[in-house]
C-alpha cells in the first residue's frame, strides 16, 4: 500500500501468466477449456475479465489462487511462480473476493473485516495493534466503519459486499480479485463497488481483477478488459478500443443479438425494413426500440415523432395518423 | 469512536461470562462433590481442601475413592465432547453435527458388542471376562481406533468434506447394523450388560484409569488449539479459509486426530454420552455472541463442565439409593433446555 513497495514492484506485472492450458483431467479423459492463455495484470489498473458462461473465468481464477493449477502454463505472482509460494506467502499476495454465500450470518461487520488477517497473525490469531490499525483504516476507506458493530445477517447486499472487499483489502495484498461483486445489486450500487474498486487501483496502486458479466459497469470503469472465448486466444485491450473495433461483439456468439456502439449496450439486432423514423434523437431512439421488441407489428412507411408536445406521426402509403403516446401508438399497429 | 467503546465493553462483557462461568464450574464442582445418597457438607469439604480431615472415614472414602474421580471424569468429558462437537460444527458448517458423526461412538460401540455379546452369539469362550470394565475400555478402544483409521483411508481418498460427513454418518450405521445382529443371538444378561455400557457411566473411573483419560484428553487438545484461527477462517466457508492461507488438507487431518482422540478415549471409558457435544456449542454460541473460535473455545469448555457436572449431580440427587444412567439426565434435562434456547431467537442465522 505504500509508495516504497510500488515502485519496487513496478518493474514487473503483478500477475504474469504464460501459455497456461486450463481444464480438468477427469476420468472420462480430458476436457480442455482454454489453451495459449498469456496475460500481464498491472498495478494501479482495474481490469475485468468477461466471456461466456463456462468458458473456463472460474478455472482461471482458481489457477492464479493456486485451488486448481493449469494443465500447462505458469504464472507468476509478483515474479513468483505461484506453485513455489507457501500457502501464507500466497494469501500476502492475493486476496479475494468470492459469489459464495457467508455462511455466518451472526459475525459482525468488524469481525470479518479482521478475519483478513489471518495471513499475518500469530497462531492464536490475535490482532496486533498494528493489524488493527489495518482494519480501522480499510473500514475508513470503504466507509463501512458505522456498520462495524453490525451482524452480516442484518446488512443489505450492497453493504455486504463493500464490507467483504473490506475483508480482502485487509489482507494487505498488492492483487486483488472479486468474482462478480456486483451481482444481485440495484444499480447505483454496481456503480458505487466498481467505483471504490477503480479508487483502490488508483490511490492504493493496487492490481485488481473483476470478473463480471456486466458489461455497462465495465466500460464505464474498466482500465483493461479481458475477453475470453471458448477455444480462442485471450483477447485483451482497453475497453474503448475494443468496443471500436468490435472485439466486444464477441462475447455475443450468433447474430440474433448485437452492441450498440453508441451506447455499449447489448440488444437485439435490428429487423430488416425498419420505418424511416424522424425526430429528435432521444425520442426516435426509443421508437426504433418498440420495432426492435415487437417485430410483428405493421409499420408505416415514415415515422415523425416531436417534442413538446409529445406527438407521433404515422405515415401510411394511403394516410397519416396522429397519436399522443408510445402504447397508444403499438396498440393502433397491432390491429 | 463509539464503537471502540462499545467494542472494548463487549470485550469486557465476554470475559466477565468467562470468568462467571468458571466461577460456577467450580461452585458445581463442590455441590457435585457434596451430593448423593450420602450427603457431605460444602464446608467441611472446604476444610478438607485446606488439610483439615472429615470427622467421618466414610466420608473420605465416599470423597475420594467414588465422587473426587466421578466429578473429575465429568469435567475431562464435558472438556472432551464439547470441544469436539464444536470443531465438527465448524469444520462440516453443519449445526446437526456432533462427536460422533465420524462413527466413532459406532465404532466404540462395536467393540464393546462384541466383546459382551459375541461370546453366545458366536460361541467364543475367550472374552468371558467381559465383567472387567479394563476389558471393556480396551475393547471400545479398539473399535473407535478401527473407524478411525477407516475415517482416515476414506479422508485419504475423497476431499469433499461433505462426502467425508456422510461416510462418517455410514461407518456408524455399519456398525449399529452388526450391535443389532450380535444383540438379535446374545443372551439376556450380555444384553443388558452392554445396555448399561450404552447408557454411558462417569463412575467407572478410578484414578488410575483417570490418569490415562487426562492424558489422552489433554493430547486430543493440542490439535484443536493449533487449529484456533483456521476454524475461525472456516467461518466464511472452505474457499475463503483456503485463500487466506489456511492449509485445508492439515485442518482436516488436525480436525479427525484431535476427535478422535477425544471421542475415543472418553467413549471408552464413560460410554457414549449423548447430547453434550451437539448440544453446549450451540448453547456457547448463543451464550456468549460470538462466532470467535478464540472465545468459543475455552468458554464451550467451561460450559462443557457445567453442564455435565449438573446432569451429573441430578442423577445421584439424595435420597436414591443408586445414580441414574448419565445419558438420561443429559438429555430429559438437556433436550428442553435447548429447544427453548433455540425457538427463543433466529438459530440459524446465529449459527
Amino acid at each position: 500500500m505504500d509508495g516504497k513497495d510500488k515502485m519496487t514492484a513496478a518493474n514487473f506485472p503483478a500477475i504474469h501468466a504464460e501459455e497456461l492450458e486450463l481444464g480438468y483431467r477427469s476420468a472420462q479423459g480430458l476436457n480442455l477449456l482454454a489453451s495459449g492463455v498469456s496475460f500481464d495484470l498491472h498495478r494501479g489498473e482495474l481490469t475485468c475479465l468477461m466471456g461466456p458462461n463456462g468458458v473456463g473465468k472460474s478455472t482461471l481464477l482458481k489457477a492464479i489462487l493456486h485451488q486448481h493449477p493449469p494443465l500447462k502454463g505458469s504464472i507468476f505472482l509478483e515474479n513468483e511462480e505461484v506453485r513455489q509460494l507457501s500457502d501464507r506467502e500466497r494469501a500476502r499476495k492475493v486476496a479475494v473476493v468470492l459469489t459464495e454465500k457467508i455462511p455466518a450470518g451472526a459475525m459482525t461487520v468488524h469481525e470479518l473485516v479482521a478475519l483478513g488477517r489471518v495471513p499475518h497473525t500469530g497462531w492464536w490469531g490475535q490482532l496486533s495493534p498494528q493489524d488493527r490499525s489495518v482494519v480501522k483504516r480499510v473500514m475508513d476507506i470503504t466507509r463501512i466503519t458505522q456498520l462495524a458493530g453490525k451482524k452480516l445477517a442484518a446488512l443489505s447486499d450492497g453493504q455486504r459486499q463493500t464490507a467483504l472487499i473490506a475483508r480482502a483489502l485487509a489482507q494487505d495484498s498488492p492483487i486483488l480479485i472479486l468474482d462478480e461483486p456486483t451481482a444481485h445489486l440495484d444499480l447505483t450500487n454496481r456503480f458505487e463497488i466498481m467505483y471504490l474498486l477503480r479508487d483502490l487501483a488508483k490511490k492504493a496502486g493496487k492490481a485488481i481483477l473483476v470478473v463480471t458479466h456486466d458489461l455497462e459497469v465495465a466500460m464505464e470503469t474498466a482500465d483493461t478488459l479481458w475477453l475470453m472465448e471458448a477455444g480462442k486466444a485471450l483477447q485483451q485491450g482497453s475497453p474503448e478500443d475494443l468496443m471500436i473495433q468490435g472485439g466486444i461483439q464477441s462475447l455475443l456468439p450468433g447474430d440474433k443479438w448485437q452492441i450498440d456502439p453508441e451506447s455499449g449496450k447489448i440488444r437485439l439486432k435490428d429487423p430488416p425494413n425498419l420505418p424511416q423514423i424522424e425526430g429528435p434523437i432521444h425520442l426516435s431512439h426509443w421508437i426504433r426500440n418498440v420495432f426492435r421488441k415487437n417485430p410483428e407489428l405493421t409499420r408505416p412507411e415514415r415515422i415523425v415523432v416531436r417534442d413538446q408536445p409529445f406527438g407521433i406521426r404515422l405515415f401510411f402509403a394511403d394516410r397519416t395518423e396522429e397519436l399522443n403516446g408510445i402504447a397508444e401508438m403499438i396498440r393502433f399497429l397491432q390491429q | 469512536m463509539t464503537f471502540n467503546i462499545s467494542s472494548h465493553w463487549m470485550n469486557k462483557l465476554k470475559s466477565y461470562k468467562l470468568l462467571l462461568s468458571l466461577l460456577l464450574c467450580m461452585i458445581l464442582w463442590l455441590i457435585n462433590l457434596s451430593l448423593g445418597s450420602v450427603s457431605i457438607p460444602v464446608d467441611h469439604l472446604l476444610q478438607r481442601l485446606l488439610g483439615i480431615p472429615f470427622p467421618s472415614d466414610s466420608w473420605e472414602i465416599i470423597v475420594m475413592e467414588y465422587r473426587l474421580p466421578k466429578s473429575l471424569t465429568a469435567i475431562l468429558a464435558g472438556i472432551g465432547l464439547t470441544i469436539s462437537g464444536l470443531q465438527m460444527q465448524t469444520f462440516f458448517r453443519n449445526p446437526l453435527a456432533g462427536p460422533y458423526v465420524l462413527g466413532i461412538s459406532s465404532g466404540a460401540g462395536l467393540g464393546v458388542a462384541l466383546l459382551s455379546m459375541a461370546g453366545s452369539a458366536f460361541g467364543w469362550q475367550f472374552l468371558a471376562g467381559s465383567g472387567n470394565y479394563w476389558s471393556a475400555i480396551i475393547a471400545a478402544s479398539l473399535g473407535s481406533i478401527a473407524v478411525l483409521v477407516m475415517m482416515g483411508l476414506a479422508a485419504w481418498k475423497v476431499r469433499d468434506s461433505m462426502t467425508l460427513l456422510i461416510v462418517g454418518l455410514m461407518f456408524g450405521s455399519a456398525a449399529s447394523s452388526l450391535i443389532t445382529l450380535l444383540a438379535y443371538f446374545s443372551a439376556a444378561e450380555e444384553l443388558k450388560m452392554f445396555t448399561i455400557w450404552s447408557m454411558g457411566n462417569l463412575g467407572n473411573t478410578g484414578w488410575e484409569k483417570l490418569g490415562l483419560l487426562s492424558g489422552a484428553v489433554l493430547l486430543g487438545l493440542v490439535p484443536a488449539l493449533a487449529s484456533v484461527k483456521a476454524y475461525n477462517a472456516m467461518l466464511l466457508g472452505e474457499n475463503y479459509a483456503v485463500s487466506m492461507g489456511i492449509n485445508f488438507q492439515r485442518l482436516r487431518w488436525s480436525m479427525i486426530v484431535s476427535t478422535g482422540i477425544l471421542t475415543g478415549s472418553i467413549t471408552a471409558f464413560c460410554g457414549p454420552i449423548a447430547f453434550i457435544g451437539i448440544a453446549v456449542p450451540h448453547l456457547t454460541r448463543l451464550l456468549f455472541k460470538t462466532n470467535n473460535h478464540t472465545l468459543l473455545f475455552p468458554a464451550a469448555a467451561l460450559l462443557g463442565i457445567l453442564v455435565l457436572l449438573v446432569c451429573d449431580s441430578i442423577s445421584q440427587l439424595p435420597g436414591m439409593a443408586t445414580s441414574l444412567p448419565i445419558n438420561a439426565v443429559t438429555t430429559a434435562f438437556g433436550a428442553p433446555l435447548i429447544i427453548w434456547l433455540i425457538m427463543r431467537r433466529n438459530f440459524s442465522e446465529e449459527f
